[in-house]
């Protein structure tokens, strides 16, 4: 009792301490604010294959608005957040997208959980003019390009879940200059988008750090057994394998590679970076290394709080998506307090709050965070390794140039 | 290459096992049980709870859920099988009606999570989790380069022993020669007197049974367990499987399983995973095109 | 609740909020449109979704890569689901039942799996992006596809075509005997099936910005089919009537958010068992009386006879 207690109480000081030191930069009077909701909305998987994450980013984001709500809200208004659920399925995230801006008084949304659903859903915010937070996709064109190919910058699509073109770069430089790896193999999911992204960064990527890429295997996600792929990569005799996929597939290729005697480092991205991912490789994935958004034992307060507010309320570890969509409404919280928001001008409002987000400078626990000029995560890396008993231990953290 | 001839032979045998419910069901009723899937995913999802949320050892666990499976067969035999029986509805119609028991099952564990409804049963949502390092001790032996483990030696072990029995019952017992009438002219067998209904109960027991034991030492071996992988892992191989041995050929699901896995691992090793994914597909479509009854031959052509 | 509530009260509103249900609900339709086709002439074939494929993959990546006009992308887009529908149905339409349907399986998965998936100009599991997609715009070429082709294939059904078709579904042998070419007849059906479903996926990619092998695979088929059988197969009606309410039930029960894939399961349970003829079908409102039901009334029968 006395821990949830006190951990309550570090959360509050957190939240404060977030919005008051943005609040430093803000230029609003709190009365137009007093009484007043601030509407926001999330596109979530909370069923079907994405509700591995969707789940921990939605009780990331009730944890922060509980937060702000409980200590005064922004400048006196609360923050109202309205969850629904795609089904991990793109025609259903648009139409949930659709129905949440036309009901006409929401002023931004969050999510969705998938880059898969993210295609359709932001080039939707976008021509609605409604700004949007991705807080958990982490391919290629989410962001400025959501209309890739056609090139023009998304002006109200940003995110705050850092992409694997900044994480999988990170963590290879920072393991090259370590262990100065020669030859690796990549295994890489072929039938979805983010890990075919991934494995392209990869690819893209070992050449400058004179890694010889012997082989790239490719599977399905579907693959009952692992042996036949994994075999094939051993075969090679690699230093490194590189896995780019998802879910437990991480897990199961490492404890197969091992059992076929591999005694090389595994190296990854954000596939690597869920406790479930760790526990599930057990000692198999000791020292598989990967560049992270977000390190749990991290402890500067705002994450320190977020984390002890979390295991009070869930009475569990927060992971990555927790903490990305904690952080989320810390950011739409902060934009809002400086936007000058009327609440009954809504197009002009949602265009306000897009304008303060741009330039977003708060503590979150993911770090300091900011938006880069392209609406992306401009903030830490972690670089962290499985410590073998469903942990991470943090390898150096990578300072954004 | 050695190594990867008995990767195939093993999921070979995983697939047959699969397959051998599948085909039972589809020998015996006339009809495809799309429900086997799922009940295949409960086998390992029981055993997992019983073991780590409930705290018993892994043998009886599995009997447990070997047998609850079973049931679960009596449960799609009485819910979505016998009234459409009833009414001579045609076979499509089991179809879909097996289609909305899988649809329940998997919706149930997908939502299953901590302080939920069935958080007895599942905890861990659409996550995917493995048997704790020990359950069942996995030797790993390498032999002249070769890797070969414990479990998967068992289970290899143990379905070509399970997959003998089942066909001494089929061949030379009085519940398969009930069995096999049943399969060939309903009528004639009610005729003699055969207890049709109690036939097509205990069909859909033992397939069921057999579909969980895949499911649970898919589970041990490939420490995968999740809501999805009797949908997205074997549903589809399956139905490739009994294909390609014959539909409602016993012996034509083992060997079709082995082939499977064999075609799979070539085409991998030949092509790469792109052609891997498609082959089982394209096989099925050929041997359906080219050679209906199966590829085995008259042989194994009759039913069971 | 809200969704009816609104539906009545506010319908302006209603269509703003859910112009992009609408669409899908309208896409949806027009595969049911699709399925019936085959049904009807007593196949029981799940190709839909690999001819979908076709026509959307051919549609955008001529909006990638030619200069020509959208309509056009559409056109070539189904007619090409109905040249592969014509080669694939050679072969398999010499199967029956069952058969027949996993054959068309083993079509949709290796198309996707083995085709798709390996040819670089479909973005293989990257998938493409429409660069002329409009969700808003995209529903009206849907609005009007929908009344049209459902008027054509009601009125078809009731030419020489259809009531060869339907003999063929009685059965076979007789349509054979009275001089029916069965093979043509049944290929016709088919061909057009495929183009219906090609012309369906080419105006989906113009609501859902995005083609990726995901879309296209046997569950899709199965939503397709459980259209037909829920909602009857007796008319055209019936799938469309049972795509509008399957693709609407996410959100009228809403509410029960989690259990959603229970709520459908018990559905379909329900309907096949107690309402075979699906929810458009002879019969009024009855519904398959249970066996207690009869036993019941004869019993009641048997008692005031007396």
């Amino acid at each position: 009792m006395r821990t949830v207690a006190r951990g309550i109480a570090i959360a509050l000081a957190v939240a404060l301490t977030a919005c008051g030191g943005a609040s430093s930069t803000g230029t609003t009077t709190s009365n137009s604010y007093q009484g007043k909701t601030i509407q926001l909305g999330a596109i979530l998987s909370l069923t079907g294959a994405g509700g591995v994450y969707g789940p921990s980013s939605q009780k990331g984001m009730d944890l922060a608005v509980e937060k702000i709500n409980n200590s005064g809200g922004v400048n006196g208004a609360k923050i109202a957040l309205d969850t629904k659920d795609d089904a991990s399925d793109r025609p259903q995230s648009a139409q949930v997208a659709q129905t949440l801006i036309q009901q006409g008084q929401l002023l931004a949304l969050l999510g969705p959980t998938l880059s898969n659903s993210a295609v359709a859903v932001h080039p939707l915010a976008e021509s609605f003019k409604i700004p949007i937070l991705a807080v958990s996709t982490t391919g290629i064109h989410i962001v400025p390009d959501c209309n890739f190919p056609k090139t023009d910058p998304c002006k109200y699509v940003f995110r705050d879940s850092l992409g694997e073109e900044s994480a999988i770069p990170a963590n290879i430089k920072v393991y090259s200059d370590m262990k100065h790896p020669k030859t690796g193999v990549l295994l890489v999911a072929n039938d979805d988008k983010f890990s075919k992204d991934g494995g392209t960064i990869v690819q893209n990527t070992v050449g400058q750090y004179n890694i010889q890429l012997l082989d790239t295997v490719q599977f399905s996600k579907a693959t009952a057994d692992f042996a036949t792929p994994v075999t094939k990569a051993v075969q090679k005799n690699p230093d490194v394998i590189f896995i780019t996929s998802l879910g437990n597939i991480p897990a199961r290729i490492m404890g197969e590679a091992r059992k076929q005697g591999f005694k090389g480092d595994f190296l990854g991205g954000n596939g690597f970076n869920t406790a479930a991912v760790s526990k599930a490789a057990g000692a198999d994935g000791k020292g598989a290394q990967s560049g992270s958004a977000w390190y749990i034992n991290n402890t500067f307060t705002s994450n320190a709080g977020f984390v002890q507010a979390y295991r009070a309320k869930y009475s569990s570890d927060p992971d990555q998506f927790a903490a990305q969509g904690y952080a989320a409404i810390l950011i739409l919280a902060d934009a809002a307090k400086r936007a000058n928001l009327t609440f009954s001008d809504t197009p002009g409002d949602r265009t306000k709050l897009r304008d303060a987000m741009e330039s977003v400078n708060i503590d979150t626990p993911l770090g300091r965070f900011q938006f880069t000029s392209t609406h992306d995560v401009k903030q830490t890396i972690w670089v962290i390794q499985m410590d073998g008993s469903g942990g991470f231990t943090l390898v150096k953290s990578v300072t954004p140039s | 290459m050695t190594q990867q001839v008995l990767n195939a032979i093993f999921i070979g045998s995983i697939y047959a096992l699969f397959a051998v419910g599948y085909t039972l069901v589809f020998g015996v009723l006339d009809v495809l049980n799309l429900a086997h899937s799922a009940v295949f995913m409960l086998g390992a999802v029981i055993t997992y709870s019983l073991v780590v949320l409930h705290g018993l050892p892994f043998l009886p666990a599995a009997i447990i859920a070997i047998l609850v499976c079973g049931l679960l067969g009596l449960l799609i035999e009485f819910v979505a099988l016998r009234p459409l029986r009833r009414r001579d509805a045609p076979p499509i119609a089991a179809l879909i009606s097996t289609i909305g028991l899988a649809l329940i099952f998997v919706a149930i564990v997908e939502q299953a999570t901590q302080g939920t409804l069935f958080s007895w049963l599942w905890q861990d949502g659409a996550n995917s989790v493995r048997f704790p390092a020990g359950t069942v001790p996995n030797p790993t032996y390498h032999v002249g380069g070769l890797t070969i483990e414990g479990t998967k030696l068992g289970i290899l072990g143990l379905s070509v022993v399970l997959m003998l029995v089942l066909g001494y019952v089929m061949r030379f017992t009085q519940v398969g020669r009930a069995l096999r009438a049943v399969a060939e002219n309903r009528r004639a067998a009610t005729l003699l007197g055969i207890n049709v209904d109690r036939i097509f109960a205990s069909t859909l027991f033992v397939s069921s049974a057999l579909g969980g034991l895949a499911g649970l030492l898919f589970g041990l071996s490939l420490s995968d367990i999740s809501p999805y992988i009797g949908r997205d892992q074997v549903e589809l191989k399956g139905l490739a499987v009994i294909v390609l041995g014959g539909m409602g050929s016993i012996p034509g699901a083992v060997l079709g399983g082995y082939l499977l896995g064999l075609i799979e691992v070539f085409a991998f090793v030949r092509f790469g995973s792109n052609v891997e994914a498609g082959v089982a597909f394209a096989a099925l479509f050929l041997v359906l095109v080219l050679r209906p009854q199966g590829l085995f031959g008259a042989r194994l052509r009759e039913r069971l | 609740m809200d969704f009816f509530i609104q539906l009545f009260t506010d319908p302006v509103g209603f269509y703003n909020q859910h112009e992009l249900l609408i669409a899908q609900i309208g896409i949806n339709a027009l595969l049911a449109i699709s399925i019936f086709v085959t049904f009807y002439s007593g196949q029981l074939t799940l190709a839909n979704a690999g001819f979908m494929a076709i026509g959307a993959y051919t549609t955008v990546i001529m909006s990638l890569y030619l200069p020509t006009p959208l309509p056009l992308n559409i056109l070539v887009g189904a007619l090409l689901a109905g040249a592969i529908g014509f080669l694939v149905g050679l072969p398999v339409l010499r199967l029956r039942g069952v058969f027949l349907a996993i054959a068309t399986i083993g079509f949709v998965e290796a198309l996707r799996l083995g085709v798709i998936l390996n040819v670089p100009i479909t973005g293989e599991g990257q998938g493409l992006k429409n660069p002329s997609a409009d969700p808003l715009g995209g529903i009206v070429p849907i609005l009007i596809s929908v009344p049209i082709l459902t008027y054509l294939v009601w009125r078809l059904t009731h030419t020489r075509l259809g009531q060869a078709w339907a003999a063929i579904r009685e059965d076979e042998l007789a349509a054979s005997s009275n001089g029916i070419n069965v093979p043509v007849y049944k290929m016709v059906a088919f061909v057009i099936s495929a183009i219906v479903a090609g012309y369906a996926g080419a105006l989906e990619t113009h609501i859902n910005f995005f083609v990726d092998p995901t879309e296209y695979s046997v569950t899709r088929t199965i939503q397709i089919l459980t259209f037909a059988v829920v909602g009857g197969t007796t008319n055209v009606i019936g799938p469309i009537v049972g795509a509008i309410f399957l693709t609407a039930l996410p959100e009228i029960v809403r509410q029960f958010a989690a259990y959603r894939d229970v709520v459908n399961g018990i559905i379909l349970i329900l309907v096949i068992i107690f309402r075979p003829q699906g929810i458009v079908g002879r019969g009024g409102l009855a519904i398959i009386a249970p066996r207690w039901w009869t036993r019941w009334r004869t019993r009641e029968r048997a008692a005031a006879a007396h």
